[in-house]
């Protein structure tokens, strides 16, 4: 856990601190995943390399029911199921290892028209519903829909992710 | 929720942008649909979109803090042990020979997923394992399942099982490292309700062909009375 603490530690609060822009939540949010995922280690399977892509979706969904609750929001009811996540993208093998060269992540989404680009950070980082980001930007939501489905499509293709 | 609609919220969902009440809604319709194989791809974007955050030191007492936090979990563990007849929901080894020896094989247990998922990481570069680690799964084990992982260089067995019988009170189950057809003794673990088993070994394995795993008294027994369960090739 700790040399896995050392690989993974920076990228897990980095991602923390970017949802939640202060150190002191940042560090409840990745301590918290690190335990679960110490916790759920059993359950993890070694042959598919998933212990990256795992512990960084805790920490993302971490991060956002804290910063949902800080909106004073009711935190998600809809607990994280790892189970149904990884049930969608069990017949592929987890490119996202595949895909942590973190810069051509980043010139993935750079690459986005802007229209896209934003809603899409909207919603990854700053935890928004596409009804709370079609008010934001003052779009229709059915606009919103669609620039979330076609810059994650767009970037899919710029990555090279097949199914 | 029809395929058109899910179609079009795929980029939300993927995203995690869906309320509450159309994600249970399409999470519903992709449970007996098989005709969106495309939101697995999203999936891996979306996620991926984790590391497009910068990367940020964290406080050096963040780790100290997670450290702790694991051991007390592993002390409380002990705990449940110490305390029959409750069994532990996940029974970690005991040893016949030093049963007062919980501390140091809860640190075992420390290291070992510690090289579990290092080299889980390790797999992501290199498939097929380190030079290092053995994996074996379990067969012979009718309902039951089960991994045995080795790290040669700690020289630390990890075996999970699943589907287990619960065994009565004056049983248990037994694990031998078999050389050259010499069953030893290297540990005991019971199986929790629900038939799952983790048990960490510290054993050099190196010269053993195979680990098998038998229904033995409570005891444990100097060599097996029973058929095993579980075989491993080593």
């Amino acid at each position: 856990m700790e040399r896995l603490y050392d690989r993974l530690g920076r990228q897990a609060f980095g991602l923390a601190y970017r949802i939640l822009g202060d150190a002191p939540s940042a560090e409840d949010v990745v301590q918290e995943a690190f335990l679960t995922l110490w916790r759920q280690a059993d359950r993890l399977d070694p042959a598919r390399g998933r212990v990256t892509s795992f512990l960084m979706t805790l920490v993302h969904h971490r991060a956002v029911d804290v910063l949902r609750a800080r909106r004073g929001q009711m935190a998600r009811q809809a607990p994280l199921d790892p189970a149904a996540v990884e049930q969608q993208g069990a017949d592929v093998p987890d490119k996202v290892a595949q895909l942590l060269a973190r810069d051509q992540v980043r010139m993935a989404l750079a690459s986005l028209p802007e229209e896209q680009r934003k809603p899409l950070e909207m919603a990854y980082f700053e935890g928004l519903t596409h009804i709370e980001i079609a008010k934001a930007l003052g779009i229709p939501l059915g606009t919103v829909k669609s620039r979330l489905r076609l810059g994650l499509d767009k970037m899919r293709s710029t990555l090279g992710v097949r199914i | 929720m029809d395929c058109q609609e899910v179609d079009e919220l795929a980029g939300a969902y993927a995203l995690g942008a869906l309320p509450d009440d159309s994600l249970m809604a399409l999470r519903d319709h992709l449970a007996s649909c098989q005709r969106h194989p495309q939101i697995a791809a999203l999936l891996v974007v979306a996620r991926s979109l984790s590391v497009a955050a910068p990367e940020r030191e964290p406080p050096p007492r963040l780790k100290a803090r997670i450290m702790e936090a694991i051991r007390q979990e592993l002390g409380s563990a002990e705990g449940v042990e110490e305390a029959p007849p409750e069994p532990p929901p996940l029974s970690w080894l005991r040893r016949r020979s030093r049963p007062r020896l919980a501390y140091a094989l809860a640190a075992a247990l420390a290291i070992a997923v510690l090289g579990l998922l290092s080299w889980n990481i390790y797999l992501q570069v290199s498939p097929g394992g380190g030079p290092h680690t053995l994996v074996r799964a379990f067969t012979d084990g009718g309902a039951a399942t089960g991994r045995i992982i080795y790290l040669s260089d700690e020289k630390i067995a990890m075996i999970t099982a699943d589907g287990l019988a619960p065994l009565p009170a004056d049983k248990t189950y037994q694990v031998w490292a078999i050389t050259r057809n010499m069953p030893a003794s290297i540990g005991l673990f019971n199986a929790s309700q629900s038939g799952q088993a983790a048990a960490i070994i510290q054993v050099d394995l190196s010269e053993a062909q195979v680990v098998a795993i038998t229904i033995e008294p409570s005891a444990g027994s100097p060599q097996p009375t029973t058929q095993p369960v579980l075989k491993a090739r080593i």
